[in-house]
C-alpha cells in the first residue's frame, strides 16, 4: 500500500530574462531556503533531493546538480537529477512522489533551476538565437538537427497537423485572446518575468511571425530562475501542516507517457498529443477522477505555445478535440469561467525557466487551491520533440 | 542553394577571449565570453548504408520488417520493435512523396540556421514507405510562405550537387514546380532546377499624390525613429548592431542607419549599403515601425522586399524596437 504524499512547502525565485546578479548555484539555494522556510522546517529535516535541470548546455556543465547538492545543505543524502525536456519539472515531482509513496523517504526537496540566457550568439549579438540553438541539440542528431530542428518548429509541426484535421479550430483571434488573458493574469504574479507586460489581442496579432503559425506573443519566453517544493509522506505532512497552519495539498494522481519521436504508421500521430491524452488519463485514474470536466477546476499547464495550450486542454478531456476554441468562445477559461487556467500567467508571461517551470506551475496551483479552500488542480509538463513527453499531476485539498 | 560550411564551427560564431562588467543596483557583475566545445569523429553506424546511398548513388533507402512488412524511411532500425524485434531488410524507395502534414516555416532561426531562413522543415512519406522522413522544403519561386506546401502536397526529393553523407544532402520541392522530366528523374540535382533569382521589384513612377504620401510618411517615420532613439529598451534591441538599410518606395528613397544602439534616418546615401528594402507604399514600413503589423509579416506577404534573406535578423530587431516603443507608450498612457 503506497503512502499519501503532499506538498507542504513551496517557493519560486523571480523569473527573469537574465539574472546577472546570480549563478544557478545561488538561484537553487535561494528557492531551497525559501521553500524550507515556507514549511517551517530545517534543511536538515529533508531526506532526499530531486533536481529538475533540463539542459547541461544552459548550465555550462555536465551533471550540473553535483555542485548544488552540498550548497543546498543536502550533502551525504540521496540526490538525483531528472531531465525530460520541457516536462523536466513535472517528471521531477513524479519521481519524488514515487520514492515518498514507496516509503523510501519521509521528506523530499524538489528543486528546479535553469540559467538559460547566459547563452549568447555573437553573430547577431543577442541571446535568444543561441538559447534556441542550445535547445536545438535536443532534436534527433542523425536526421533532424542538421536541417534546422528547433523546439518551435517541432511543436509547430504538431499544431499544423492538428489544424489540418480541424481547420476551423485554433483561430488566430482566439489564440490572441488567450495570450491577452494570460498577460492580464501575470499582473498578479510577483515572480512573473512579464508581470507588467499586458497585451491586447490586437497586439498579439500584430506581433511578428517567428515560426509559422506562431507569433512572438504566442510563445513562452526563456527565463532564468528556480522553484522548489517540499514534499512529505502523510504522517510527516500532517505534522508539518499543524505547525505551519497551511493545509497539505495532496498529490492524488500522477500520470506520464512518452510518444514515439518519429511520425508515420505505428509511430507518432502528428495531429494528436497522445502523451497528454495518456498522461492525463493515468493521473485521473490514480486520483479516482471519472469525469475531469466535473472534478478539475484549476489547470496549470505547460503553455510553450498558445496553440499547444488549446490542444493540450482538449487532450486532457476538458474540451472536445476540434473545439478547443470553446475555451474562449464558451467562456470556459475566460476570467470567471469554469476553468482557472494558468493563473500565474503561464510560461508565456510568468516565464519558462525550463527545469523550474512545472514546479512553478505546481506552486501556483497550490496557492490557488489553498486560497479557494477546495478543489482539484491539474499540473502538466510537456517536452521533447513533437510534444513527445508528458507528465500530469493531480493536486487536491482534502 | 549551396551554402556548405567549410569549418565545423564557422569563425563568425567564435568570439574573442574577453569579459565586461555590468552594473546592477550599483554593484558590478563580471560577464565573461565563454564556450563549451566538443568535436567528434562520430560513426554513422547502422545508418552508414543510408547516408552512403544518398551521397554516392543518389538513392533513398528504407528498412522493411520481415514480419509485418512496415517500411520505415529513414531505416531507423535493424529489428522491428512492433514484431518482437523481427529483423528488417534494407530496400530502396521512390523519390517522390507526399507531405504527412502541413510543414512549419521558420523565420526566426537559431544561430546555426539564420543563413537558411526562412526555411520549411516537414515530414514526407515517400512512395513505398509507411513512415515519414524529416526534410527541408524549398520553393523554386523565392521565399517559402504559408500555403505553398500543405498536407498531401506532392514533393520531389532533390540532391545537392556537393554531398557529404548527411541528411542535408537532400531536400524537397513541390512537384508542381517541376517539369515532367525533372519529376521522373531519379537523383535529380539542385543544379538541374531553375531557381528564381531574387530580383529587386521595379517601382512604378511616382505621381504627385505618391510624392505627397511619401513626404508625410517620411516625416512620420522620422518621428517614430526619434522615439526609438529615446527609448532605452529599443536602443538595447540594436546594441552592438550596425546596418545601413536603403529603403526604396514609390515616392522616394532614404536610408536607415543602425549604429550600436542608435538609429537614424538619412536622406543621403552612405558609402556602403548592407541591404535594400523595397516597398511600393512607404506606409507599409511606417505601419511596421509603429507596431501596426510586423515588418516580418510584410516580407512574408510580399508587401516589402529585402535583398538578403539573412537580414531577417535586422528586420526582427526593427520589429522588436517597434514593440519596445509601443510598450513604453502604453505605460505612459
Amino acid at each position: 500500500m503506497s503512502r499519501r504524499v503532499g506538498i507542504v512547502g513551496a517557493a519560486v525565485t523571480p523569473f527573469k530574462a537574465t539574472w546577472r546578479e546570480k549563478t544557478y548555484y545561488e538561484l537553487a539555494q535561494m528557492a531551497t531556503r525559501e521553500a524550507v522556510q515556507d514549511a517551517l522546517i530545517s534543511i536538515r529535516d529533508v531526506d532526499a533531493a530531486f533536481y529538475g535541470i533540463y539542459n547541461d548546455i544552459f548550465e555550462r556543465a555536465a551533471i550540473p546538480e553535483h555542485a548544488i547538492h552540498g550548497l543546498c545543505g543536502m550533502q551525504n543524502k540521496f540526490g538525483t537529477r531528472i531531465s525530460t525536456g520541457g516536462a523536466t519539472g513535472a517528471y521531477t515531482m513524479s519521481a519524488a512522489h514515487a520514492y515518498l509513496a514507496a516509503g523510501r523517504f519521509k521528506t523530499a526537496l524538489v528543486l528546479g533551476v535553469e540559467k538559460a540566457t547566459d547563452c549568447f550568439d555573437f553573430s547577431s549579438m543577442s541571446a535568444t538565437p543561441e538559447v534556441i540553438k542550445s535547445i536545438g541539440w535536443s532534436g534527433d542528431s542523425f536526421f533532424e538537427q542538421s536541417i534546422g530542428w528547433s523546439a518551435s518548429d517541432s511543436y509547430a509541426e504538431v499544431v499544423l497537423a492538428y489544424m489540418d484535421e480541424h481547420p476551423g479550430d485554433l483561430k488566430p483571434e482566439i489564440t490572441a485572446q488567450i495570450s491577452s488573458i494570460l498577460s492580464e493574469y501575470a499582473k498578479d504574479n510577483p515572480v512573473a518575468q512579464r508581470q507588467h507586460d499586458q497585451v491586447t489581442p490586437e497586439e498579439v496579432i500584430n506581433s511578428r511571425m517567428v515560426v509559422y503559425p506562431f507569433r512572438e506573443l504566442e510563445i513562452c519566453v526563456y527565463s532564468e530562475g528556480a522553484a522548489a517544493l517540499i514534499l512529505a509522506e502523510e504522517e510527516t505532512a500532517l505534522a508539518i501542516s499543524r505547525n505551519t497552519g497551511k493545509p497539505v495539498v495532496w498529490i492524488t494522481g500522477v500520470g506520464e507517457a512518452n510518444e514515439h519521436s518519429f511520425a508515420g504508421k505505428n509511430q507518432k500521430n502528428m495531429a494528436r498529443i497522445m502523451s497528454d491524452f495518456y498522461g492525463s488519463r493515468r493521473a485521473y485514474e490514480m486520483a479516482g477522477i471519472t469525469d475531469p470536466t466535473k472534478s478539475i477546476e484549476v489547470v496549470e499547464l505547460h503553455d510553450a505555445f498558445v496553440h499547444q495550450l488549446e490542444i493540450s486542454m482538449a487532450e486532457f478531456g476538458l474540451v472536445p478535440l476540434g473545439r478547443a476554441d470553446s475555451l474562449v468562445e464558451d467562456g470556459l477559461m475566460t476570467p470567471g469561467g469554469k476553468y482557472v487556467v494558468n493563473r500565474c500567467g503561464g510560461l508565456i508571461y510568468c516565464g519558462h525557466a525550463v527545469g523550474a517551470s512545472n514546479i512553478m506551475s505546481a506552486w501556483s496551483a497550490r496557492n490557488l487551491l489553498i486560497e479557494r479552500g477546495r478543489g482539484a488542480a491539474l499540473v502538466h509538463g510537456t517536452g521533447s520533440t513533437v510534444a513527445q513527453y508528458t507528465c500530469c499531476i493531480i493536486l487536491e485539498l482534502q | 542553394m549551396n551554402d556548405r560550411r567549410e569549418k565545423i564551427v564557422p569563425s563568425k560564431y567564435i568570439p574573442d577571449v574577453g569579459a565586461h562588467t555590468e552594473t546592477i543596483d550599483g554593484k558590478p557583475y563580471l560577464v565573461a565570453n565563454d564556450t563549451m566545445y566538443t568535436f567528434y569523429r562520430r560513426t554513422r553506424g547502422e545508418f552508414s548504408a543510408f547516408f552512403l546511398a544518398l551521397r554516392d548513388r543518389k538513392k533513398l533507402l528504407g528498412c522493411k520488417c520481415s514480419k509485418c512488412g512496415l517500411v520505415r524511411v529513414p531505416p531507423f532500425l535493424t529489428h522491428c520493435p512492433d514484431c518482437d524485434f523481427a529483423p528488417t531488410e534494407q530496400i530502396e524507395v521512390e523519390q517522390i512523396g507526399i507531405m504527412n502534414s502541413t510543414p512549419p516555416i521558420t523565420y526566426f532561426a537559431t544561430a546555426l540556421f539564420q543563413h537558411m531562413a526562412p526555411y520549411g522543415r516537414g515530414r514526407v512519406i515517400f512512395r513505398g514507405a509507411d513512415t515519414a522522413m524529416s526534410v527541408n522544403l524549398y520553393t523554386t519561386t523565392g521565399i517559402l510562405v504559408p500555403g505553398m506546401i500543405r498536407k498531401g502536397t506532392e514533393v520531389k526529393l532533390v540532391f545537392r550537387d556537393n554531398r557529404i553523407g548527411d541528411v542535408t544532402d537532400v531536400f524537397c520541392v513541390p512537384t508542381a514546380e517541376l517539369s515532367q522530366e525533372q519529376i521522373g528523374k531519379e537523383g535529380l540535382q539542385e543544379s538541374e532546377i531553375n531557381w528564381e533569382a531574387p530580383v529587386e521589384p521595379q517601382i512604378p513612377t511616382a505621381s504627385e499624390q505618391d510624392e505627397a504620401v511619401f513626404r508625410q510618411t517620411f516625416d512620420e517615420i522620422t518621428a517614430i525613429i526619434d522615439q526609438m532613439n529615446s527609448n532605452d529598451r529599443a536602443r538595447k534591441d540594436i546594441a552592438d548592431w550596425k546596418r545601413n538599410i536603403q529603403v526604396k518606395t514609390r515616392g522616394g528613397q532614404f536610408v536607415i542607419v543602425i549604429d550600436d544602439g542608435n538609429i537614424e534616418v538619412e536622406e543621403m546615401e552612405p558609402l556602403t549599403i548592407d541591404f535594400v528594402m523595397v516597398c511600393a507604399d512607404p506606409r507599409t514600413l511606417l505601419d511596421g515601425l509603429s507596431y501596426r503589423g510586423a515588418i516580418t509579416d510584410s516580407v512574408i506577404s510580399k508587401k516589402l522586399w529585402i535583398s538578403k534573406n539573412a537580414e531577417f535578423t535586422t528586420v526582427f530587431k526593427l520589429d522588436r524596437m517597434a514593440r519596445s516603443v509601443a510598450r513604453a507608450r502604453k505605460v505612459a498612457e
